[in-house]
């Protein structure tokens, strides 16, 4: 009688094991490595050797004012962004929540900002950003208010980006809640509606709850892209002007390939990666939570 | 074709014990059902013959080899499954030729089984479908299909017919039993419908909660359960029930707890039960309408159902219900008081559950 | 009934407003992009215009536009094509055997930010001269991909019933086998779904690639954003590039719209 092959006995590790090997290498290996750069004193350019500096580099940048403006900032936009997102987004979706003529061109419509280009998308509010020529400008005037200068000045510069965040990521709160809502069942609606509760009071009161745990999903899910927002900022203000929008993820970028003083960029890396940690456990707890 | 000896085997997920020692002897070419409630571990059991899970003890054999370490496909079974299981992407030939393919049986040979299974189980239309565009009886047909192509040495079934509607379910019922006669090949078949067990199986093995009940032929389940639980699930509608105690003396009969005296003939109560805690069973079929109201117990008819060959009157005595079963055409209404005399009863021990003996009057 | 009417026509507005507003920066771009700088930088900005081919002549003549779009299909094919391979066993393998820390194990990958990762990347890569290569590009885009297919494909497979597999065992197949004939070729729809959402992923990436690629290995997004450096004030060229870039990835999202909708919801709603 044939005995099962080697392979068949080991397939729940043999299977996975590529994968996981892969991911050892190319993201555990370089987390434990970050982490063990922030102890020394490395400068990629200044060709002296690696030495171990301790928790210099993190009482350094810790110390840095600049370092506790890009934590704060970072924090701001994350929370402004997704705050209009989730609100809006729900909103969207609880107007979109029914049958109508053109509804699947809508959702195409509304699935267009999460796949474009971010990159792309900087530059193209860049244009209407633009002081002298941009819509935005020329919108306000129009409409006979004051001209703003947009992502050029250093008070205007978060609340624009924020904007942009918010054009490209509402979307997909509003697909994820109206996927949601697709999956609720009627009855409780009908029972409601039975009990005589107005069409606000029913959606207060059965609606909202019971997509509940997915509009917090989905925040969550929100809450960390957000924090780790790059490509838009990068691309429309470099994290200017002067340090303006310098996020964690901008100054970490900076510090790592221009100022090539790895040390320290870890540090900032590290406080990323802290506040996006906690952010992950929040989902994974609620994860769990729905599961029991 | 092969027999399968299921020697006191034990399954356990975790911690939990699902099978707690299971002994079931299956001859070449029987047709053995496993009937028992949900949960009852009838699953398990059968995809542990089939090698889809692992033994936790004892020992399984199939045409006397132990096969507990053997993977699925080298235990040469074939097995239906409850969701048919068919492979969606390939065509009802293609998913009975599957098995034979991997098998490395040459291309006419697989073609002539295909053929020859079609025209058995009247798919010869359909071979070249997809199972979606299949009705779920053409369906449940290819996943028969898929099984008899491969010749195997044993069959097994799990629930094959439980997504078919009533009709077709008494249809495809016959259907198998007629491959059975056709074939001759061990067949294992699970269900939790009782009929399906009593109208299918040479054998049937009664399990609850993961152990046997009751092993024996369908009549020899129903004329002789050997404990309350068979009783009680064999049989439709189901055995009446009273708790109580035998007397003999100044009246022979069975006094039930709340109330109920059923009389018994003097020789009829057997002489060491009497005083002890019992249950008298006694199935609705075997209840009949006491001309003198002395002999029998007096009950109102609360539902009379007449189906044109029988008549099924659901009648109360002192608060408990009696199901009674009438051949001929009876005269009775709802709300008529009758008596209800038995000419068959079981006693069981009333802890134990255990048959004591039957009496026949 | 006249309530309801008037209730429809400002339901169809507001719907109306939200297309419009989703739509704009897109409209406004792809306008541009026809526009010669004359009529980009007048004031008030230009409805009607007379179109001009100039600006993508230019973009796809001077700039070697062709050269990236070639890059990033071949390093997004490859890291797709990389991530299927790698992937597919391990998400067959959280889903048949319940590996729920594996799973948490690989969707840290998507979690995490990239930077983190990158910069050691760099080092290594450097070292291993590596830099501005499709070896250096593929492996960081596959760890954009990865998760993305373990994570739909786990899910994709949960809803296949494992009857299937069984019974194919049962027929004489090892559990390999079953995975490779039997379920594989009727995963069609979740490897469309997690191909077309990982592909697009890759191709959006900008960071990875500002930073592992150079001239040889130039993606789009860093050529469009290097386009924008070299040339401030050349809108129409920017947006003549920006189209280019964005198309295939809307093309893409409207051929597999269904797909794709499921693929980025699935991660909030279950089932
Ligand atoms: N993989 C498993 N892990 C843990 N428990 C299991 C597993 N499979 C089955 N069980 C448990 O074993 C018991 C018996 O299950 P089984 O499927 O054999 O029942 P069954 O008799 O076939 O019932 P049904 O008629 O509902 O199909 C059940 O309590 C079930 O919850
Ligand atoms: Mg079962």
């Amino acid at each position: 009688m044939r005995q099962p092959s080697f392979v068949e006995r080991h397939l729940r590790v043999i299977f996975p094991l590529p994968a996981i090997l892969f991911i050892a290498l190319l993201m555990i290996f370089p987390i434990f490595y970050t982490l063990a750069l922030s102890f020394t004193n490395w400068n990629l350019t200044s060709g002296m050797p690696m030495s171990f500096v301790g928790l210099r580099n993190f009482f350094r940048v810790f110390a840095e004012p600049r370092f506790h403006d890009a934590v704060w900032r970072t924090l701001s936009f994350t929370f402004l962004a997704v705050f209009f997102e989730a609100v809006l987004g729900t909103a969207i979706a609880l107007i979109l929540n029914r049958a109508f003529i053109g509804k699947g061109l809508a959702k195409l419509l509304l699935l267009l900002p999460l796949v474009a280009t971010p990159v792309a998308v900087g530059i193209v509010f860049n244009l209407f950003y633009d002081p002298t020529i941009g819509l935005a400008n020329w919108a306000l005037s129009s409409l006979g208010l004051p001209q703003g200068l947009w992502v050029s000045d250093a008070t205007s510069v978060l609340p624009s980006l924020v904007i942009v965040d918010v054009w490209q990521w509402t979307p997909m709160i509003t697909l994820i809640v109206l996927a949601g809502l697709a999956g609720l069942s009627e009855e409780p609606f009908e029972a409601a509606r039975v009990d005589g509760a107005t069409p606000w009071q029913v959606l207060r009161h059965v609606t909202i709850p019971m997509v509940m745990p997915v509009i917090l999903t989905a925040v969550i899910l929100r809450l960390i892209d957000a924090l780790k927002t790059f490509d838009i900022i990068f691309a429309m203000t470099g994290g200017g002007p002067g340090y303006a929008s310098e996020t964690l993820n901008i100054m970490g970028f900076k510090y790592s390939f221009e100022y090539f003083r790895m040390g320290q960029a870890s540090v900032i890396l590290i406080a990323l990666f802290f506040f996006v940690l906690l952010c992950s456990l929040g989902i994974m707890k609620l994860r769990s939570s729905s599961e029991n | 074709m092969a027999s399968v000896d299921i020697v006191n085997v034990k399954k356990s997920f975790d911690r939990a014990e699902i099978l707690r020692g299971v002994s079931v002897a299956i001859e070449d070419g029987e047709f053995v059902v496993l009937v028992g409630p949900s949960g009852c571990g009838k699953s398990t059991l059968l995809r542990m013959i089939a090698g889809l899970e692992s033994v936790t003890g004892g020992e399984i054999r199939i045409g006397g080899d132990v096969v507990n370490d053997l993977q699925p496909r080298d235990r040469d079974i074939a097995m239906v499954f409850q969701n048919y299981a068919l492979y969606p992407h390939m065509t009802v030939a293609d998913n009975m030729a599957f098995s034979l393919k991997l098998r490395g049986v040459a291309r006419p040979e697989i073609d002539a089984r295909v053929k020859r299974a079609a025209e058995i189980l009247g798919l010869t239309g359909y071979l070249a479908r997809k199972p979606r565009h299949l009705s779920g009886g053409q369906r449940q047909r290819v996943a028969m299909g898929r099984a008899i192509v491969r010749d195997p040495r044993v069959f097994l079934f799990d629930e094959p017919l439980s997504n078919l509607d009533a009709k077709l379910r008494v249809a495809m019922r016959s259907e198998i039993k007629d491959l059975h006669q056709r074939l001759k090949t061990t067949m294992i078949y699970v269900t939790h419908d009782q009929i399906e067990a009593m109208t299918m199986a040479d054998r049937i093995v009664v399990m609850r909660e993961g152990a046997v009940e009751q092993i024996g032929g369908p009549l020899e389940l129903y004329d002789a359960p050997s404990n309350l639980f068979v009783a009680g699930f064999i049989g439709s509608p189901a055995m009446n029930m009273l708790k109580g105690r035998l007397e003999t003396g100044a009246r022979t009969g069975f006094s039930a707890e709340n109330g109920i005296f059923v009389p018994l003939p003097a020789n009829a109560a057997p002489d060491g039960l009497v005083g002890r805690p019992l249950v008298l069973g006694i199935r609705p079929e075997h209840l009949r309408i006491a001309h003198e109201p002395s002999n029998g117990f007096e009950v109102v008819a609360r539902i009379v159902e007449p189906t044109g060959s029988e008549t099924q009157v659901t009648a109360t005595a002192k608060g408990a219900e009696i199901i009674s079963l009438f051949r001929e055409r009876q005269a009775i209404r709802q709300g008529d008081a009758f008596s209800l005399e038995p000419i068959l009863g079981h006693l069981f021990d009333a802890t134990s559950g255990d048959r004591l003996a039957t009496i026949s009057i | 009934m006249k309530k309801n009417v008037v209730h429809e026509i400002l339901f169809y507005l507001v719907v109306i407003f939200i297309s419009l507003m989703v739509l704009f920066p897109f409209l406004w771009m792809l306008s541009s992009s026809f526009k010669t700088q004359t009529d980009i930088i007048a004031w008030p900005p230009k409805l009607l215009f007379t179109p001009t081919l100039q600006n993508y002549e230019k973009v796809f003549g001077e700039q070697d536009f062709l050269k990236y779009f070639i890059n990033s299909t071949v390093v997004g094919g490859l890291a797709v094509g990389l991530s299927l391979v790698l992937g597919l066993p391990a998400a067959y393998s959280i889903s048949r055997f319940t590996q729920r820390r594996l799973a948490l194990f690989i969707l840290l990958a998507r979690l995490m930010p990239g930077i983190s990762f990158l910069m050691p990347w760099y080092i290594i890569f450097s070292r291993l001269d590596l830099m501005d290569t499709y070896v250096a590009l593929v492996l960081s885009h596959m760890l954009i991909a990865l998760p993305i297919v373990v994570w739909i494909m786990s899910a994709y497979f949960n809803s296949i019933p494992v009857e299937l597999e069984e019974s194919a065992m049962v027929d004489g197949a090892t559990r390999q086998y079953a995975f490779w004939a039997i379920i594989l070729p009727m995963s069609g729809p979740g490897i469309i779904t997690s191909v077309t959402l990982s592909f697009i992923f890759s191709w959006n990436n900008f960071m990875f690639s500002q930073v592992l690629s150079m001239e040889k290995t130039k993606t789009l997004p860093i050529a469009v954003y290097n386009f924008v450096s070299y040339a401030e004030v050349d809108w129409g060229g920017v947006m003549a590039a920006a189209v280019a870039i964005m198309a295939p990835a809307i093309v893409l999202t409207m051929i597999f719209q269904k797909f794709v909708v499921k693929g980025l919801t699935m991660g909030a709603v279950k089932g």
